[in-house]
């Protein structure tokens, strides 16, 4: 008897789990292609990682609740994830081959891979219907995101990667001026560092950081684009071309001169953009992404005592000197099983969440866009103005994981944590050239 | 003689949690072992390629990096919170109300995020504010004042600190309640016998917990070996690969790479490095018996 | 195995027979307890800095990490709350981890004692297999779990998290059960059996209450896994309102920047469960002596 009971007890358990479980829910995973009756209903599945309490966040999801009320007939299932988990969550689903179908999509490596397995669709035919919204965008602005001439989507943002941002008071007080040659970079920094102060704050935890931020402008300053746009695709240049690792000699003679503050390989750039924001470093080189950091996190003191400019000229380098590296911001992207009116639904969502109204919006919560939008400066912090301004008129250069593949790019961040710890720049570059042939399949 | 009734016992008790099993973990196991057959992208067309990625994984040099470092993780592990949480929880068997408030402070870096723990540990270690720093500095010690983190020579022993302090809560758990299971009269006997103090307790206690602290090693061989949160907030497995570990090394290829089928392998190899460890350990632990 | 409960609650070391100079044992005692307060106070540190720092500015957070906060800031713990859709993301988290704790102890107990008290073909294969569980690290298994989950339908449910939760703790419970009961002498049974009782009867009326502290360990632990779990909560739960508490938590970093305050604020919120049921168990561990002599 006890027996049976147990059993039963057993059976009971794993049954009601499994089925209370079962009955909770059974609608919508991604991308069910379904039937909508006579074109009327619509249910169309979102992705975004618009979560937080920050500024960006609230307006992406305002701007969401409206398209859910302007459109009645498009029942939205909208899943917000924790930028933490988006990628591993996006590409673990990918690779089961469901789809959403309207998420934020990553240009350079992702669009590419993504387009080549079929998963994504071009929204060319979004964009040509709105003449005005693409002719809003600044130059180049699609290229990250266009495969075989087809554009993926539309960039929501722009990020200058580059920025050297400056303590006024500090240079001042030293008797410096915001350095605008190598020469005086180094000068700037013998006279900070004799005096106790650290010249240039950086936080490298994350390793991403030297790459994105300080390299990719210094590297493109020495070698030019047009070398780094060849070594990328293994057309006629290579990581191990003297140029290049003479790039890399000028990042580890900046580490030598002692810019950096000791250990910046183990604090992160919050860690680090606060440091700067307290006036303990007198520059900082670090991208757009700091602006809104540095509204919500530091006082109007000392955000008043801050400047922006580009990183130094080099003498004989290659490339152009009055330029910064910068990379355009994510899209909403088309899953691949968004067809028929899911389609028109989900080019309706895209335009609304990255239109030119979108674009206005997202630049007052201090998040810059590649979109033409004239600024209105009562709303945004002294600071976020002058990096508008530079950002409007100099030219940007690629950043270097922007490009690179995967691989290549995770090469060069750790090749750079090695450089300013004492690596040689010959076997560094060695590195990063094979990393980027073997992932190119050479 | 095991009559039908005991059989059909075994099968009943054992046949569900072995379903559930096999089917939500077994079967990924060898399904992901699969996928490190192919060259794969984890999304689009697989490509067979036989052997070539665990070939891939024995040569490269950062794998064999990651697995010393691992090694190390393991050590620190093994030979930290296993005889710290086994001298504790004899300290700590009392019920008293001490006791039981030592016992709860003990476990509760566990309940906390590793977010948390990583970010009280950075500033400990912080290299112009740091608590530890500024402590050798007050001894008198500045001469040994380190960049705890971002020192490859040190931090990776840096690192271990904070895994066996967070780590022992749970062992302690384990231990105290081995020890409870000892019955009183076996403790009574051997007072009779004038066994006492150590000798009690490397001829009573230890035999009666064994298996228990054969468990133990086990968890921690494969926890170790699977683990990497804590370091990923703390270095990021940096600088410059020096803190890497196994799991790190599998996530980075396979979710942030682009090599699924890659990743899948290393995977794979960390399932056969934990096996040979745990079966080397559970034998150097059976003579003891 | 009849021995009359004598000392219930006497601790297995220290005894005053021991004591050589009753002074030294004193002083040793005391300098003991002083250094396991000091431990404590060490390890009890970072959940009160956790709390302190829930209440502070993200200026504070950053420029003082170790002082207290100019101002008291109790809106976090609301606004955190109310961002990250705390109360919802509760009611899941105490759903799948409750019916995930029972399914695994259950599951756990019965399996162990088979594994503990019998002799049959195929034990050590399926010890083996069991083993094999604990080695995989479980990123490599989303893929292959995703695909699996879906195909039977089960995703987007919550048996999407208990089923997996439960299979990935199983050997753990199993091994620390057989490890438990391997050391109940054998008279437990024979008694039993003399009684009449038959397996299952042995099983509940035994094994169970006898084997609660090994329970309450595995309790302790499963909990902590599934209350904390990211990875599987963020791939296999997409609908917004199944969501468990560990995905509320990271919604304020956006890769770029950390909103410390309310990142800090909800975990605080989210820990407190774990505190008072980690206390809850610590009681059951306890108990096995007492357990142990009555049944004898």
């Amino acid at each position: 008897m006890k027996k049976r009971m147990a059993l039963v007890v057993i059976a009971a358990l794993l049954i009601s789990v499994l089925a209370a479980c079962g009955g909770t829910n059974d609608k919508g995973t991604a991308g069910e292609g379904e039937k909508p009756a006579g074109g009327e209903k619509v249910k169309l599945s979102l992705w975004h990682n618009f979560t937080g309490d920050d500024l960006r966040a609230q307006t992406m999801r305002s701007i969401i609740e409206q398209y859910q009320k302007d459109h009645p007939n498009v029942t939205l299932d909208i899943q917000a994830i924790p930028p933490d988990g988006y990628k591993t969550r996006l590409k673990t689903v990918a690779a089961a081959g469901e789809m959403p179908d309207v998420f934020i999509l990553s240009n350079g490596s992702m669009t590419q891979e993504f387009s080549a397995a079929g998963l994504i669709q071009p929204v060319n035919e979004l964009i040509d219907s709105h003449q005005d919204w693409k002719d809003g965008f600044m130059p180049n602005s699609f290229d990250a995101f266009t495969v075989d001439g087809k554009i993926y989507s539309a960039p929501m943002g722009l990020s200058p990667t580059s920025i050297l941002y400056y303590n006024k008071s500090i240079l001042e007080q030293n008797g410096l001026t915001v350095p605008k040659t190598w020469d005086e970079l180094m000068n700037a920094i013998s006279v900070l560092k004799g005096k106790g102060i650290t010249p240039i704050a950086l936080g490298n935890k994350a390793a991403w950081l030297a790459q994105s931020s300080i390299f990719s402008s210094l590297a493109d300053r020495v070698t030019g684009t047009e070398w780094f746009l060849k070594a990328v695709k293994q057309d006629g240049a290579s990581f191990t071309d003297p140029e290049f690792v003479q790039a890399l000699t000028y990042m580890q003679d900046l580490g030598k001169a002692g810019a950096f503050q000791d250990g910046f390989n183990a604090i992160d750039n919050t860690q680090m953009e606060q440091m700067f924001a307290q006036g303990k470093a007198a520059m900082m080189i670090d991208g757009g992404w700091a602006l809104s950091n540095l509204a919500s996190n530091a006082n109007a003191e000392a955000l008043e005592q801050m400047g922006a400019t580009v990183l130094p000229t080099i003498p004989g380098g290659k490339g152009e000197p009055n330029t910064l590296s910068g990379v355009v911001g994510v899209g909403m992207g088309l899953g691949k099983d968004a067809t028929g009116t899911k389609k028109d639904a989900a080019f309706e969502l895209i335009y609304a969440m990255s239109g030119p109204d979108a674009q206005k919006r997202t630049l007052e919560s201090n998040q810059l866009v590649s979109y033409k939008v004239e600024l209105d400066k009562s709303k945004v912090s002294p600071i976020f103005s002058e990096v508008y301004e530079l950002v409007n008129n100099v030219k940007l250069t690629p950043v270097y994981d922007g490009k690179l593949t995967s691989a290549g790019g995770e090469a060069v961040n750790n090749g750079l944590q090695e450089l300013l710890m004492g690596g040689k720049p010959e076997d560094i570059a060695k590195k990063i050239q094979d990393a980027q042939s073997k992932a190119l399949g050479q | 003689m095991t009559s039908m009734r005991t059989r059909s016992f075994i099968a009943i008790g054992l046949l569900p949690t072995l379903g559930i099993f096999i089917f939500f973990v077994i079967v990924p196991i060898v399904w992901s072992a699969y996928y490190g057959f192919f060259d794969w992208k984890g999304i689009g067309p697989m490509k067979f390629i036989g052997l070539n990625n665990y070939a891939e994984v024995l040569q490269d040099p950062l794998f064999w990096k990651s697995f010393k470092n691992n090694l190390l993780i393991v050590a620190a592990s093994v030979f930290g919170q296993v005889p710290i949480a086994l001298l504790l929880s004899l300290v700590l068997l009392k019920n008293g109300w001490f006791q039981k408030f030592i016992r709860a402070s003990i476990f509760m870096p566990m309940v906390l995020s590793s977010v948390v723990v990583g970010i009280i540990w950075g500033y400990i270690y912080h290299p112009q504010i740091g608590v530890l720093n500024f402590l050798l500095d007050s001894l008198g010690l500045g001469s040994w004042k380190m960049q705890w983190l971002s020192d490859p020579s040190v931090s990776m022993y840096a690192i271990m600190v904070p895994i066996i302090w967070l780590n022992v809560g749970p062992y302690l758990v384990m231990f105290i309640a081995a020890l409870q299971n000892i019955p009183s009269e076996i403790d009574d006997a051997a007072q009779i016998d004038g066994a006492h103090g150590s000798r009690k307790l490397f001829s009573i206690k230890l035999p009666m917990i064994w298996d228990t602290i054969k468990v133990a090693v086990v968890l921690c061989i494969s926890g170790s070996l699977k683990a990497f949160d804590l370091i990923y907030v703390m270095t990021g497995g940096g600088p410059a690969h020096s803190t890497e570990l196994l799991a790190s090394y599998m996530y980075n290829n396979t979710f942030s790479i682009y090599r699924f089928g890659y990743g899948s392998a290393v995977s794979t190899m960390i399932v056969v490095i934990s096996l040979i460890m745990v079966a080397g350990s559970q034998y150097l632990m059976k003579s003891k018996k | 195995m009849s021995a009359p409960m004598t000392r219930p609650l006497q601790p297995a070391s220290s005894s005053r027979s021991e004591a050589g100079l009753p002074r030294f044992r004193w002083l040793k005692s005391k300098l003991i307890g002083a250094a396991l307060t000091v431990y404590a106070l060490v390890t009890l540190y970072p959940l009160l800095w956790l709390f302190i720092s829930a209440l502070k500015t993200n200026e504070e957070f950053f420029s003082r990490p170790f002082g207290l906060p100019s101002h008291w800031n109790w809106s976090n713990f609301s606004r955190a709350w109310e961002v990250a859709e705390m109360g919802r993301a509760y009611v899941n988290s105490f759903f799948v981890t409750i019916l995930s704790l029972i399914l695994t102890l259950v599951l756990g107990a019965l399996s162990g004692y088979v594994l503990s008290r019998f002799q049959f073909r195929g034990k050590l294969l399926v010890m083996g297999v069991f083993m094999l569980g604990m080695l995989i690290p479980i990123h490599s298994t989303l893929v292959p779990l995703f695909i699996l989950m879906n195909k039977i339908h089960i995703l987007n449910t919550y048996a999407a998290l208990i089923m997996p939760y439960t299979a990935f703790e199983l050997p753990i419970a199993i091994f620390i059960c057989v490890a438990y009961m391997n050391s109940f002498p054998k008279e437990v049974e024979e008694a039993a059996q003399i009684d009449g009782s038959g397996y299952w009867g042995i099983f509940f009326r035994m094994m169970l209450p006898l084997a609660l502290p090994a329970l309450a360990t595995v309790g302790i632990l499963a909990f902590l896994r599934y209350w904390n779990d990211f990875s599987f909560a963020l791939v296999f739960m997409s609908d917004p309102k199944l969501k468990t508490l560990p995905l509320s938590l990271s919604v304020f970093a956006t890769g770029y920047s950390t909103d410390y305050k309310l990142t800090m604020a909800a975990m605080a919120l989210a820990v407190i469960p774990t505190i008072i049921v980690y206390l809850i168990f610590q009681e059951q561990v306890m108990k096995g002596m007492t357990a142990g002599a009555v049944k004898g």
